[in-house]
């Protein structure tokens, strides 16, 4: 006899959530920040935001960081749009969230199929819809964390700091554009790392494919580049797609002359093939086999 | 009825998988039986809503498996074949979320997930993490999370492999536990005929997308023939001779017994005519316990 106590019925009551999918992405949150060295990347991420927020402050004490100052212009403190788009789109917090994804994202429906949860998951009244909502939600909430999150607490403190609202007089698009550039880069990385986490059962093997095809397509963009000289090819990077889709976002010149809507193509394409290629994956999956 | 459906049909392309099935059960625990390819998959997965069948209609604990599947899903809980867990949990988290999935409040769930343990005998381990359970423990942690959300309807996919002898009667021993008055209703595939046996009052039996036969096994077993071991002295081929007319079939087993089995309205008696008849002497005759595999055998049309 392996009981240990007798079965006992539960009298509660099921309730209808509003959103079925916040069960999975709670938990994955959970399973994220006890995975071993994720803590401190995940602190680190912050480190341009804390830099931001300090030059931010000096760009307020313009006479006691004179020091700093180039023809009495604070070159780099200047809190403008060019100053978001330089956060939001450098290459430290690009790398810092692809690094965020390989310890948070790449296993995420890999160690499902991998483990063969997902008939657990869909044996229970929830849809496929749900399942993915609750997983993209996960690298949703890293990446909002450190996009929208520190660049409206970087208008705040410039509000803050400035005791004005001249920030917002001079550009009054300004949130809007933080806005809608985080959460196209939250819809990027949301499916890039989504369709990567289905390529392969073994999670390891898909942090480092997160990590490889970013850097990949750069290394490929910067090797042609240097044969060819042709702007165009700079459409293989993700990165540099990234970045000029901000200067749009922004309304400041972009790094290579090509039109931005070239790199929203180029993602919007990528995207529109990864989810395609994650929703057939779970459709595919067998519950009762 | 807890399960009923009527005239199901469906086809992948060209292949029938279910032809007019028609099932009606209730109560206790229920064998879910069929050769590779019989359509028992195909019928489970209509039951649960993930196949529309192409004709028919049915119901599940009184929802509809055409439109409220949903609900049915709330109500039912279920057991994979494979090992499955989510790696890096504890057994209370593991268990505890999959309730709050099936729409328990959390903290129910959390709470429920201690008391499923327990029944399953995970008790002690329920704060260790899943990768350090033996196979015997997934087995039970698998039950646990099927019994979280209380579901009426528990189905279990061969709940038994991969265990170990003393494994499988602990875990059998649980399955009787539920299914004898817990108001839970078990639907058991297994290819372990004693299995289904040893748990189940009830089976159904599916061949060529077919119910080739359903009902208590009990009945079954005694409903059409009465088995008989015979051990003779004589030709036994002439005593054969004169007993086929009569219905009668004769299996002959290693050390030269023969099981014989004999159409329910053929009297007994008619067994010792023939052996006058044939001039052969009967030194053994006792009669035997009509095995499922037997039946199963019979119904699905092998030897």
């Amino acid at each position: 006899m392996i009981r240990e106590h007798g079965y006992s019925h539960w009298n509660g009551q099921f309730i209808e959530r509003r959103w079925p999918w916040w069960p999975i992405t709670r938990l994955n949150l959970k399973l994220a920040f006890r995975r071993k060295y994720f803590r401190p990347v995940f602190a680190l991420s912050f480190l341009p935001a804390f830099f931001f927020i300090v030059a931010i402050y000096i760009s307020e004490r313009i006479e006691d960081f004179k020091f700093m100052t180039r023809g009495g212009r604070l070159v780099l403190f200047e809190v403008n749009p060019n100053f978001f788009k330089s956060y939001l789109a450098s290459d430290f917090l690009l790398f810092m969230l692809i690094l965020i994804m390989v310890f948070a994202g790449a296993g995420l429906i890999a160690d499902d199929f991998r483990f063969n949860a997902l008939p657990l998951y869909f044996s229970r009244p929830l849809k496929k819809k749900d399942y993915l909502v609750g997983k993209a939600a996960v690298v949703a909430f890293f990446v909002l964390t450190l996009t929208i999150f520190p660049a409206i607490i970087f208008i705040l403190i410039k509000m803050l700091f400035a005791g004005n609202f001249s920030l917002l007089r001079s550009y009054p698009w300004l949130p809007l554009s933080i806005i809608g550039y985080s959460l196209f880069l939250t819809l990027f990385f949301c499916l890039y790392t989504l369709f990567l986490s289905c390529l392969s059962r073994n999670s390891r093997y898909v942090s480092v494919i997160v990590f490889a095809v970013y850097f990949f397509s750069d290394f490929l963009y910067a090797f042609l580049y240097n044969w060819f000289r042709r702007p165009f090819l700079s459409l293989l990077s993700i990165k540099f797609n990234l970045q000029q889709v901000a200067s749009f976002a922004f309304r400041v010149k972009p790094v290579q002359p090509i039109p931005w809507f070239w790199s929203l193509l180029t993602l919007g394409l990528f995207c529109f093939l990864a989810g395609y290629f994650i929703i057939r994956k779970i459709k595919a999956v067998e519950v009762i086999r | 009825m807890s399960l009923e459906v009527h005239h199901i049909s469906f086809s992948y392309g060209p292949i029938k998988a279910l032809d007019d099935v028609s099932l009606s059960l209730e109560g206790g625990a229920i064998g879910l039986l069929g050769p590779n390819g019989a359509g028992k998959t195909t019928l489970i997965k209509i039951l649960l809503g993930f196949l529309r069948p192409e004709k028919g209609y049915g119901q599940i604990l009184g929802y509809d498996i055409l439109s409220e599947q949903k609900k049915i899903r709330q109500f039912i809980g279920y057991m994979p074949e494979d090992d499955c867990f989510l790696p890096g949990m504890d057994a209370v988290t593991f268990t505890a979320f999959f309730g709050e999935l099936a729409g328990m409040p959390r903290q129910e769930a959390m709470k429920r997930a201690h008391e499923v343990l327990f029944y399953v005998g995970l008790g002690e381990a329920r704060y260790r993490l899943l990768e350090t359970y033996s196979a015997g423990m997934r087995q039970r942690l698998k039950l646990a999370q099927a019994l979280v959300h209380d579901p009426k309807l528990l189905f279990l996919d061969e709940p038994t492999s991969n265990l170990d002898p003393q494994g499988r009667v602990e875990v059998l021993e649980l399955i009787k536990d539920l299914a004898n008055g817990k108001g839970i209703q078990i639907l058991l595939s297994s290819h372990i005929l004693s299995d289904i046996e040893t748990v189940c009052e009830n089976v159904v039996i599916l061949n060529r997308g077919k119910v080739v036969a359903q009902g208590k096994i009990k009945e079954l077993k005694t409903m059409n023939f009465r088995l008989y071991e015979i051990k003779i002295k004589g030709e036994k081929e002439k005593w054969l001779e004169e007993l086929r007319p009569l219905g009668c079939r004769a299996e002959i087993t290693e050390d030269g017994l023969i099981r014989l089995y004999l159409p329910s309205e053929v009297d007994s008696k008619e067994i010792f005519v023939a052996a006058l008849k044939a001039g052969i002497q009967i030194r053994h005759f006792k009669p035997s316990q009509y095995s499922l595999e037997d039946f199963f055998a019979r119904a699905v049309g092998v030897d």
